[in-house]
């Protein structure tokens, strides 16, 4: 948990020397709660004010390691708050009444759920051996059936001289979970002698907590707390409090991870066995212990807690692969979609609802959905071709169908560029609609004009194989450049101004019109809303051309040309995942008015075009993320130190590097808010400047609401130092806030008439 | 030092919704705890269960449902059967067959079967569309028109058809209304003001939050349920505080484990026994959510889950 300055304070020696490097004591302790100083540049933190001030940093809630196993470490109550880390583990009992045969079973059905869900294998991880008798050979010898299966165990046993038979042949990935009020003392010599962790039990809570910190006291804080009671009321009691206890409350007494035996509880009703397992999937049970686990049970309940447990900001994948539907072979058609989880089951279930084969391709694209995907560059011709390299589509599958997502049709002439063999068609819009389009088969009038359409191709095809140079491009590809009268000029910015850096967002490939403009390199639409952009005060113009995988550099030549000469060489920033297309751009590009804008590297798959800005003096959009959202500031930060130190080991000034936390949308993640305006002060206490793109915050809300929400956090976050954003200059609400900021900030004098000037 | 737990109820309330008529009338929602959590404050009103009964349920042919409603070929026979169901409170009658892209039953067929429903049946009923937004517009005005007096539930309103809907079934017939979301809790909360922006009354609106299949993206589903209830109990938010039905069997039954056969799947076993646990498993996490009423399937299930309630209350 994150200690506040002032806690630190009050520990503090109070003296002002200045021995640390800092003005005040309160300053560095400030600076010890940012985590930007260790406590140990300070040589007067008493040793006993250190070790409260280690005390209270240590996680609230435990891991406690078994084997390869690990249970606990939870920080939070509730999974959107920010994740849950260890997922349950299940249990199935077996006891000293059981007969061998009934054993010599259950061991070897326990075996028979072995399977892989979506990358995780799903079995039974542990074996709770529970010890009904008193004699230590009989319980030594079950313990020892169970052992061999290679599982890990709980050995529930309350007696001292079965559990020390126990574990001699138990082995090591071993839980004892014997402690009581009554035997504590005897049990924790045991467990920490055998170096095995201590399950604790008690009556009640009140006794719970006591024979912990008894324990404590002994030094011992390898446990687990057996919070089975006689009823499910109790036993979810249990568990709620004393996860809450440690985790709301603070008090690490309770800061141990759980076992619940529902087998207990639940008696001999399986379904009511699932019933409470799912429960406790969700309210803080570590370990699930059960009678026993069929398919029947396996299926639901680990397909809950692995939904429960995915990171919220991290979307399930499914693997990249060839799935065939409906008894598909290699003559059925391919359907292909991206690899997020939701996407795929979405699709899968629509195919299978179809009841015709088909082979669903899944292509790697993040673990993102299929738009989402492609705006990002993760979805892209070029991605499509590698999967079907990957997987040796081509000699896998006869059939050369290819039925690709009705949101990209965008992407249609590309696919079918990069895989020349197929028959690229686009299918429908949206997942449900598939079933009557696969049985209608209406893909086949596609596929013969696909046909057909090829044929004339390959023709024309012949021959022009060779890539063109810039300059090759530039004398053929890019058409004369045609300067109209738009009735405004760029003013330059003196480039010592301090004020707010407005980039244009508003040429974007994503919007029908451009995205028309530019693939027939039609100035007007282009023109036009640039004029509007610079009139309204914009200081510069990005470019996003799109993926634009197959003739990214000739339309960034051409785009980067038509602006600058008709607008006094306004500066741009360049924004699309082709990256030769960008360097084509700086290749034509006119510096006098500011240098270009890399639009933008990330920690992840796009870091090197950090080393593109490098090579040709370009300022880079560095996105302090890899791949998906950062989980906290600290991954937001261990980014941006990546990328800093990048930059700089190739010669870039820190200026010329702008760190974007990444806004995130408000209708989805509300609560991360507060957290990218942190970071955002973080760049600033580095001394680094920032940018983003933050109209995504309103992203989806009304359009009369956005820029009441936009112009809001404009100014709480230029309040946290940043220094530039890509928004929509047109929005008048929000220019006139980011210039009255800039007179708070005092980066303009004030005059009268400053939202005029 | 003595350990003594910080329990307390929240401020907020869950408004308390009272469905069909008579001694056979039951109240969902009224808590101001989280789902179960009975030391923090007592649950006055436990969680329902409906049995879903559907205009298509010839489609059900696992044994168990098959035997149990043998002879049964209308709507009113099975509602009625159903009604003999140890723990079942309500009805939940499902149009599914009125959707025009599918067997696009009339409005007039489905209204003849509601009327017979109410008039064998007496415990209070809940109705489902053909989640066609237009169809269920015309649907949904003439089973509340038919209907009037029943104090049924009529599932639901969305974004795109809350006036029609919100107009005809709450205050034209005085009949409760559902509001529909998918996962999105800012929609939710928007669909439920909107509703009350038409004056009807919070206590007249169940919202449905939209759920899943456990291990189908139920994260969304769970994240969902835990951050409406907590507005609305934390935060005493007064747009959250209907509670929730999660119709938990329709999609329990529409995956995978629960529909592919013995012989795709040898090694998981009876088709049925898979259902079961699936449907089991997808209503015990709604209600460990926040759901204040399951729609359910089996006899079976309903059972596990009914004993599931009674063990937490």
């Amino acid at each position: 948990m994150a200690l506040k300055g002032l806690d630190i304070f009050k520990l503090s020696p109070k003296k002002n020397c200045k021995e640390c490097g800092c003005p005040t004591c309160m300053a560095f302790c400030m600076k010890v709660a940012q985590g930007s100083m260790s406590i140990d540049k300070c040589p007067y933190f008493s040793e006993e004010a250190k070790a409260k001030l280690n005390e209270s940093t240590a996680p609230l809630m435990k891991t406690i390691t078994v084997g390869s196993h690990k249970l606990g470490g939870e920080t939070v109550l509730f999974r959107h708050e920010k994740t849950l880390v260890n997922k349950n583990l299940f249990a199935v009992c077996l006891c000293t009444d059981c007969s061998g045969e009934k054993v010599e079973k259950k061991l070897a059905d326990l075996q028979k759920i072995d399977y892989e869900r979506i990358g995780e294998r799903m079995y039974v991880e542990f074996i709770y051996v529970s010890n009904k008798q008193s004699d230590p050979e009989v319980y030594a010898n079950l313990v020892k059936k169970a052992a061999a299966t290679g599982r890990s165990l709980v050995l529930a046993c309350r007696d001292a001289e079965c559990a020390r038979a126990a574990l001699e042949v138990a082995g090591k990935n071993v839980i004892l979970d014997g402690a009581t009020p009554d035997n504590w003392e005897e049990m924790n010599g045991i467990a920490t002698g055998a170096g095995v962790a201590l399950g604790v039990w008690a009556p009640n809570l009140s006794e719970l907590y006591d024979t912990v910190r008894k324990l404590e006291g002994k030094g011992n804080k390898n446990l687990v707390l057996d919070v089975t009671a006689d009823t499910a009321k109790q036993t979810l009691e249990n568990a709620v409090l004393t996860r809450r206890t440690a985790i709301k409350d603070g008090d690490r007494t309770f800061g141990y991870p759980s076992i619940v035996n529902v087998a207990k509880i639940a008696k001999h009703n399986p379904y009511l066995q699932t019933a409470l397992a799912s429960m406790f999937i969700e309210k803080y049970g570590s370990i699930i212990c059960m009678s026993k686990m069929s398919y029947a049970q396996a299926l639901p309940l680990y397909g809950l807690r692995q939904n429960i447990f995915t990171d919220p900001q991290k979307p399930m994948k499914v693997e990249t692969g060839i799935y065939p539907i409906n008894g598909a072979d290699e003559n059925s058609p391919c359907a292909l979609t991206v690899d997020f989880a939701l996407t795929y089951f979405l699709v899968s279930g629509e195919l299978e609802r179809s009841g015709q084969p088909v082979n669903l391709i899944i292509t790697d694209a993040s673990g993102m959905s299929v738009l989402t995907a492609w705006a990002a560059g993760k979805f892209s011709a070029t991605t499509v071709q590698k999967t079907f390299e990957d997987l040796d589509v081509a000699n896998k599958i006869k059939n050369r169908t290819l039925i690709i997502p009705g949101k990209v049709a965008v992407m249609k002439g590309e696919i079918q560029e990069k895989l020349p063999d197929w028959n690229v068609v686009v299918g429908p819009q949206e997942a449900v609609q598939l079933p009557k389009y696969i049985k209608n088969k209406d893909y086949e009038a596609s596929v013969k004009a696909a046909e057909a359409q090829r044929a004339i191709q390959t023709g024309e095809a012949e021959g022009e194989q060779k890539e063109l140079t810039f300059q090759e491009l530039l004398d053929k590809k890019v058409p004369r450049i045609e300067i109209r009268d738009m009735g405004v000029s760029y003013k330059p910015r003196n480039p010592e101004s301090k004020n707010f850096v407005v980039i244009g967002e508003r040429i974007h490939c994503i919007a029908p019109s451009i995205h028309r403009a530019m693939d027939e390199r039609d100035p007007g639409p282009i023109l036009e809303r640039a004029a509007q952009q610079i009139k309204a005060g914009a200081t510069y113009l990005d470019v996003n051309i799109g993926p634009a995988e197959k003739d990214g550099p000739e339309r960034m030549m051409w785009a980067v040309k038509l602006l600058q000469e008709n607008f006094n060489n306004v500066p741009l920033a360049l924004d699309t995942a082709n990256r030769r297309a960008i360097e084509a751009g700086i290749r034509v590009y006119n510096r006098t008015n500011g240098k270009p804008i890399v639009n933008s590297a990330d920690a992840g798959s796009r870091i090197e075009f950090i080393d593109l800005a490098a090579a040709n003096d370009a300022i880079c959009i560095a996105l302090c993320s890899a791949d998906g959202i950062a989980r906290d500031n600290e991954e937001r930060m261990a980014h941006c130190d990546a990328l800093l130190e990048r930059g700089l080991s190739l010669g870039m000034t820190s200026d010329d590097l702008w760190f974007d936390p990444l806004f995130l949308v408000v209708k989805g993640m509300q609560d991360k808010q507060m957290e990218v305006l942190e970071a955002i002060k973080m760049f600033s206490d580095k001394g680094l400047k920032s940018t983003g793109g933050l109209s995504n915050n309103s992203n989806g809300a009304p359009k009369e609401v956005r820029p009441v929400m936009d112009s809001a956090l404009i100014a709480m976050a230029m309040m946290q130092g940043l220094t530039s954003a890509i928004v929509n200059p047109n929005d008048r609400r929000l220019m006139e806030t980011i210039k009255s900021c800039d007179i708070f900030k005092n980066n303009t004098l004030y005059s009268d008439s400053y939202l005029e000037v | 030092m003595a350990f003594t737990p910080k329990t307390a109820p929240y401020s907020g309330r869950i408004h308390a919704v009272t469905l069909g008529t008579g001694d056979k009338a039951i109240t969902i929602g009224g808590q101001n705890v989280l789902p179960f959590y009975t030391f923090d404050a007592a649950i006055e009103h436990a969680p329902k269960i409906g049995v879903e009964i559907s205009d298509a349920a010839e489609n059900w042919t696992v044994p168990g449902l098959a035997e149990f409603y043998a002879g049964c070929t209308t709507m009113a026979q099975r509602a009625k059967k159903a009604e003999t169901l140890e723990g079942v409170d309500f009805v939940c009658l499902n149009f599914e067959s009125a959707d025009p892209n599918g067997a696009g039953r009339s409005v007039a067929a489905c209204v003849a079967d509601a009327r017979a429903v109410a008039e064998s049946c007496t415990l209070p009923l809940v109705i489902l569309g053909s989640r066609n937004v237009e169809k269920d517009g015309q649907l949904f005005a003439a089973l509340a028109e038919a209907l009037q007096g029943k104090n049924v539930l009529i599932m639901s309103a969305k974004n795109e058809n809350y006036k029609t809907v919100g107009a005809s079934v709450a205050l034209a017939y005085g009949q409760k209304v559902g509001a529909e979301t998918a996962d999105d809790i800012n929609l939710a909360k928007q669909l439920n003001i909107m509703l009350k922006g038409m004056s009807v009354k919070p206590e007249s609106i169940v919202m449905d939050i939209g759920t899943a299949a456990v291990g189908y993206g139920y994260e969304y589903a769970a994240s969902t349920f835990d951050r409406i209830r907590l507005a609305a109990l934390q935060q005493g938010d007064s747009d959250l505080q209907m509670p929730i039905l999660a119709v938990a069997s329709l999609d329990a039954w529409s995956v995978k484990e629960s529909t592919a056969t013995e012989e795709d799947e040898p090694a998981w076993g009876s088709l049925e026994e898979r259902a079961i646990h699936m449907e089991v498993a997808t209503a015990a996490a709604d209600l460990t959510g926040g759901a204040d009423a399951v729609v359910m399937r089996h006899p079976k299930a309903i059972a596990a889950v009914k004993q599931f309630i009674t063990e937490l209350v």
